[in-house]
């Protein structure tokens, strides 16, 4: 059993409170991702959970057992650190088994699990290495390796591949998925880029400030965010948020006016809302319509193109807004200044003035 | 133009620097020099090898109780630099790693207190060691030194480049506070160790005025205390003066050259 409860967990510096009740379970064997922006909290909880920072108030339990005095070493964690904090002055083979020589664990059952550890990552070849002799990505491994040689029940993960190179990050991504499987420990990882983050997990915990925004599975908090801010943090391009006013209110159904776009009206069904309030229109990239498909069309002025290959992003503006529209066929388009799309409303969020969903 | 200007620029430099070798070769080579010709050869200015050095390695090792002075040297020098190596890094460490409202307070209070000069200090230390009854040993050489401020100052900044999440994945690792600073910070820090250890050495080996205070038979006196007396009779023998000097200095010069590549490193408060 390696689940992890957090209850009402808080943590202060001083006066100033950086993490403000945090409530999460972390099944056993589950694989959970904390996003947030810079300074939101994420790794500060992790560090929580790993012992390195007090827990001012609330509770963390372990596998069912309270944990917050606990020593780092006894919680039955391992943690992988974004400098991947290998010992310089040791050998691979050394920086993996190092916590097992302070546990008294003998000699060649250290060395036994050195190199199950290193068969596993693929490290045998350098296991006399020293850190400085490695590449990025080995180091990044050897930094795994030294977490699994102590099997712990539960892994962290602090930006680990913040400091790799993009083809390696994604190389790393897919061992990380693949050492998940098949290790079947539950993982708490900590980044900032959401891709990392939908690609990796099986839940998704979305901070801001020191609170959690959203938790849930990837595409869940994709197809349906809480508020404003899990829907632009989650997805890549970000969603579109576009300034809308309700105009008009009958039968179920709103009707928006976007004043950035020639006063473009769009009726779509909503029970809540008054008339004269302001809202905000959500619109991922990859919903928008072609012109004259239904819904309500808005005009743009292209900013740029960026041709991917299989499908294209528009850098648009209108009225101040920019938007980002994802076009399959605009390969076609290069030299046009403007386009004509859609906002389907079927496929539209809406927020209010609180930035909490109301659609 | 420019080429001929960036010429005299070339040679002007040269010149300088060669005018600065002169000034720090000089000395060494006026030393050794010394060592060979005798008391009278070196006051008429002779630059040239004499027949002397023999003569005056023998004459310097019946001075004294040559094999007494080099053992109270080197263990007041040695010892003197690992128990100040010790306290200064785990003081340095420390006052970097541990977060307390006091910190800085306390720190700026201690670099306050470089600024006493020693001679301040000379007298309340001295009464100090009688109190204690340790004048005339090895105790009262090496105790008031080896929480040198300095030192201090040298190991808490060149802590501020060991990297804390090496410290946070020892704790992680099972590592008590202890084990951290001499399983991970030692070797990690070990350029910084080398050059504080050049610096602290020579300090001691050279160090003259409280020893010449605390150490008051002759069976406890060090190298740089016998090489002085050797100025202080009515003629003093230059040329015995001059190995004595050479005795004085070799050690210094080997530990700087054993450590040396490490003494860079450290200066530029490199983590590798």
């Amino acid at each position: 059993m390696s689940s992890v409860k957090l209850r009402d967990v808080r943590k202060s510096f001083g006066h100033v409170e950086v993490i403000k009740g945090v409530d999460l379970d972390i099944e056993d064997k589950e694989f959970v991702v904390f996003v947030g922006p810079s300074g939101c909290g994420k790794t500060t909880l992790l560090r929580m959970i790993a012992g390195l920072e007090t827990i001012t108030a609330g509770n963390l339990d372990i596998g069912g057992e309270r944990m917050n005095e606990v020593d780092p070493s006894k919680r039955g964690i391992a943690m992988v650190f974004q400098s991947y904090a290998l010992y310089p002055h040791m050998t691979v083979r050394e920086n993996m088994g190092f916590a097992l020589r302070f546990a008294r664990v003998p000699k060649d059952e250290i060395a036994r699990q050195v190199n199950e550890a290193a068969r596993i990552l693929a490290l045998d070849p350098l296991l006399d290495r020293y850190p400085k002799q490695l590449s990025g990505g080995q180091r990044q491994r050897v930094a795994i390796g030294r977490a699994i040689v102590r099997d712990p029940e539960v892994f962290l993960f602090d930006e680990p591949l913040s400091n790799l190179d993009a083809e390696l990050r994604v190389h790393m991504r897919i061992e990380l998925a693949r050492l998940h499987k098949e290790l079947k420990t539950t993982i708490v990882y900590v980044t900032h880029d959401q891709v990392e983050a939908m690609t990796l997990a099986d839940k998704i915990v979305v901070m801001r400030d020191g609170i959690i925004e959203q938790a849930g599975r990837p595409l869940d908090l994709y197809d349906d965010p809480a508020n404003q801010f899990v829907a632009g943090f989650i997805g890549s391009p970000k969603m579109n948020f576009l300034a809308a006013t309700i105009v008009e209110k009958a039968a179920g159904n709103v009707t928006l006016e976007l004043a950035n776009h020639g006063r473009a009206r769009l009726t779509l069904p909503l029970t809540g809302g008054t008339v004269g309030e302001a809202v905000t229109l959500g619109v991922r990239a990859e919903h928008f319509g072609e012109a004259g498909a239904g819904g309500a069309d808005i005009s743009l002025d292209i900013d740029v193109a960026e041709h991917l290959g299989s499908t294209s992003y528009v850098y648009a503006s209108a009225g101040g807004e920019a938007l980002v529209v994802e076009r399959e066929e605009s390969r076609h388009e290069n030299g046009r200044s403007h386009i004509v799309v859609s906002i389907d409303p079927e496929r539209a969020y809406l927020f209010d003035s609180q930035g909490q969903r109301i659609r | 133009m420019s080429k001929s200007l960036a010429l005299i620029g070339r040679a002007l430099t040269y010149l300088a620097l060669s005018l600065a070798a002169f000034v720090s070769i000089f000395p060494f080579f006026w030393m050794v020099l010394g060592t060979t010709n005798t008391s009278a050869d070196i006051i008429r200015g002779k630059t040239t090898p004499g027949g002397a050095l023999v003569d005056n390695i023998i004459k310097f090792l019946n001075s004294f109780d040559i094999a007494r002075v080099l053992f109270n040297s080197f263990l007041i020098a040695g010892l003197g630099t690992v128990l100040t190596l010790l306290v200064a890094s785990l003081a340095g460490y420390g006052f970097e790693v541990f977060r307390s409202r006091f910190r800085e307070k306390i720190f700026g209070g201690m670099l306050l207190m470089l600024s006493i000069p020693f001679a301040a200090l000379m007298i309340p230390l001295f009464m100090m060691m009688a109190s204690f009854r340790i004048i005339n040993t090895y105790q009262a050489v090496i105790l008031p030194g080896i929480a040198s401020i300095f030192v201090i100052f040298y190991f808490r900044q060149a802590t501020k480049a060991f990297p804390s999440e090496l410290r946070d994945a020892a704790r992680i690792d099972g590592l008590k506070e202890w084990q951290i600073f001499f399983y991970v910070y030692m070797p990690v820090m070990r350029s910084t160790y080398a050059a504080a250890t050049i610096i602290v050495f020579m300090a001691n080996w050279n160090s003259y005025l409280w020893p010449l205070i605390v150490l008051q038979t002759n069976e406890m006196k060090t190298l740089t205390l016998v090489v002085a007396t050797l100025t202080a009779g009515y003629t003093p023998d230059f040329g015995v003066i001059m190995v004595g000097a050479i005795a004085a200095t070799l050690p210094t010069l080997i530990i700087f050259f054993l450590l040396q590549r490490r003494f860079v490193e450290g200066m530029l408060g490199a983590v590798k």
